[in-house]
């Protein structure tokens, strides 16, 4: 995943933006004739203008806005909590022998395993409130903010360390003044690379366990065989997903407009 | 004034990396008086950058001593300043942030440490350049930042890694005498890393040779011009001449020691 990608500014960006932009249009066309000519079950995939009245009934009717907010606030409190502690942990394994020793073959380990598969196991010990749900994102996310920050932390180059150390950094000032600064583009890639997970815990956790939150709505749809309600939170998920990704671009692009 | 004088006494140092031991410095002495201006010649890979982050305190001796003023150094310290062969510049901070750093680390007020900062950044002719980042600029002006850096808290050893590397002559020559002025006015000891002979001994009162890898130190070479001279003058004089080839004979010798043979 390039998540280092700068916003599209310059006109040779714009064009290929415009180019796959046909290509998204070309389908789409397809999808609105194949469905208005009845070649697919209504069931299985509803023309696309149907979704877009539904879906844009349901935001004014205030669903998916109620339901979007409730998963993006468990996924960003989740997130967050996952970046404290990442941060935390990534920085100190980097830095420190003894968090190094203990931590390194714990987030080896950690950081392979489908969090997903965690969600039965939750259930029952934390039931299928937001808690549960929060708890998990911010597992689910620790490991690759974690892993990111600690190769960054890791990898700082010695001669700026020095440059620092020799114009009088003491030790404590060191990690707020060079360490952190210079770690900046990989703490801020670790975060991008865990948003996505954020949501889609989220959305998986409230599709089993319920409890409101766009997930739910999702799977509400599918019980009562109203594809239509389906397709149409799918778009709201997708949106959400589009915008929190290149607001963190925008927040990247503004920290890091050194590099 | 008795302040900045090196003593290092049979300094050795071995890297080891897993398995692998590399010796780069054997068996070196040398006394840097109070406000010498040393110069360091040597073929590449010798251990010269190597010497230079052991005084600085950076690396730490395998045995031997390095002392400053007869207090053995405990890691880096402001009284010593180091410009780096690759410059170390903070890439997050604007050129006017780098040089400020030093001052601002030494609780100097902000105007003042903005005024002093001023000061080397346009020595170094980099007026104009003082909001840009380290990525917008060309190697030559990261070269002098980093001097201006270095310069800007004053430290009383200056300690500096082929600083003119990757400037072109004119603005070499230029950014020399500024140094040489520099340690006239304020009495620095300046160890200086060179590959240029003739670089040496324009700007240096000796000239330390080492020898091949692992490095250690040939010969020092006392440099007798009458530095009251224009440049034009200095470089045509016999004494700079005769130190010139003496300094490179001995060099030579190092580079291609089949030569000699
Ligand atoms: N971190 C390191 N680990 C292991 N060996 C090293 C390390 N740094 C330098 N060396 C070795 O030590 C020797 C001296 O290196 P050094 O960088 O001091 O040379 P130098 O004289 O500055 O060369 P140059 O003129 O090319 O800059 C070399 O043989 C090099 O391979
Ligand atoms: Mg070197």
């Amino acid at each position: 995943m390039d998540v280092s990608n700068k916003l599209a500014v310059d006109r040779s960006d714009a064009i290929n933006v415009g180019k796959s932009i046909y290509s998204l249009v070309i389908v789409l066309v397809l999808w609105e004739i194949v469905t208005q000519l009845g070649m697919v079950h209504y069931y299985f995939l509803p023309p696309l203008s149907d979704i877009i009245v539904r879906f844009y009934e349901m935001t004014l009717d205030g669903t998916l806005v109620h339901h979007g907010y409730l998963t993006v606030r468990r996924a960003l409190v989740g997130l967050v909590i996952a970046c404290v502690f990442g941060i935390l942990v990534g920085v100190l394994s980097a830095r420190n022998r003894v968090a190094s020793w203990f931590w390194d073959p714990i987030i080896e380990v950690g950081y392979p395993v489908p969090v997903i598969a965690l969600v039965p196991v939750f259930l029952f010990w934390f039931g299928t409130g937001d808690l549960a749900k929060i708890i998990l994102v911010a597992i689910g996310c620790f490991w690759p903010v974690a892993i990111n920050v600690r190769n960054a932390t890791r990898d700082v180059d010695e001669n700026l360390i020095w440059s620092a150390r020799m114009m009088g950094t003491s030790d404590r000032q060191l990690l707020r003044k060079v360490i952190v600064p210079a770690s900046a583009p990989g703490i801020i890639s670790g975060i991008q690379i865990a948003l996505p997970i954020s949501l889609i815990i989220t959305f998986v956790f409230e599709m089993v366990a319920g409890g409101g939150g766009l997930g739910h709505i999702e799977i509400q749809g599918v019980r009562s065989f109203d594809s239509v309600q389906v397709y149409a939170t799918l778009i709201a998920i997708m949106i959400l997903g589009f915008i929190l990704d290149r607001a963190l671009r925008l927040i990247r692009f503004r920290i890091l407009s050194w590099t | 004034m008795v302040e900045g004088h090196v003593t290092i006494s049979n300094l050795e140092k071995v890297y080891e990396s897993g398995d692998e031991r590399t010796k780069a410095i054997d068996d070196l002495s040398l006394e840097v008086p109070s406000g010498e201006f040393l110069s360091v010649v040597g073929p590449s890979g010798c251990g010269k950058s190597t010497l230079l982050y052991l005084v600085a305190g950076f690396l730490e001796e395998s045995t031997g001593t390095i002392a400053v003023d007869e207090q053995p150094i405990e890691g880096p310290g402001t009284d010593r300043g180091v410009v780096f062969q690759d410059y170390a510049l903070f890439p997050w901070r604007t050129v006017m942030g780098n040089v400020t750093y030093g001052l601002e680390q030494d609780g100097v007020p902000k105007e003042q440490r903005r005024a002093t900062a001023q000061e080397f950044i346009d020595m170094m002719d980099l007026d104009g350049f003082e909001d840009k980042y380290p990525k917008e600029l060309s190697g030559g002006m990261k070269q002098r930042v980093a001097l201006a850096r270095t310069l800007a808290y004053d430290p009383k050893i200056l300690l500096m890694d082929e600083p003119f590397g990757a400037l072109d002559q004119p603005l070499r020559e230029l950014l020399q005498d500024h140094l040489l002025e520099i340690w006239r006015d304020v009495e620095k000891t300046v160890m200086f890393i060179t590959h240029d002979v003739e670089e040496a001994v324009y700007l240096s009162e000796r000239v330390m040779i080492m020898t091949r890898h692992p490095g250690t130190k040939k010969t020092t070479i006392e440099i007798d011009v009458d530095r009251t001279q224009d440049r034009e003058d200095i470089i045509m004089s016999d004494a700079y001449t005769e130190t010139k080839n003496q300094v490179w004979q001995s060099l030579r010798e190092e580079t291609q020691p089949e030569a000699q043979l």
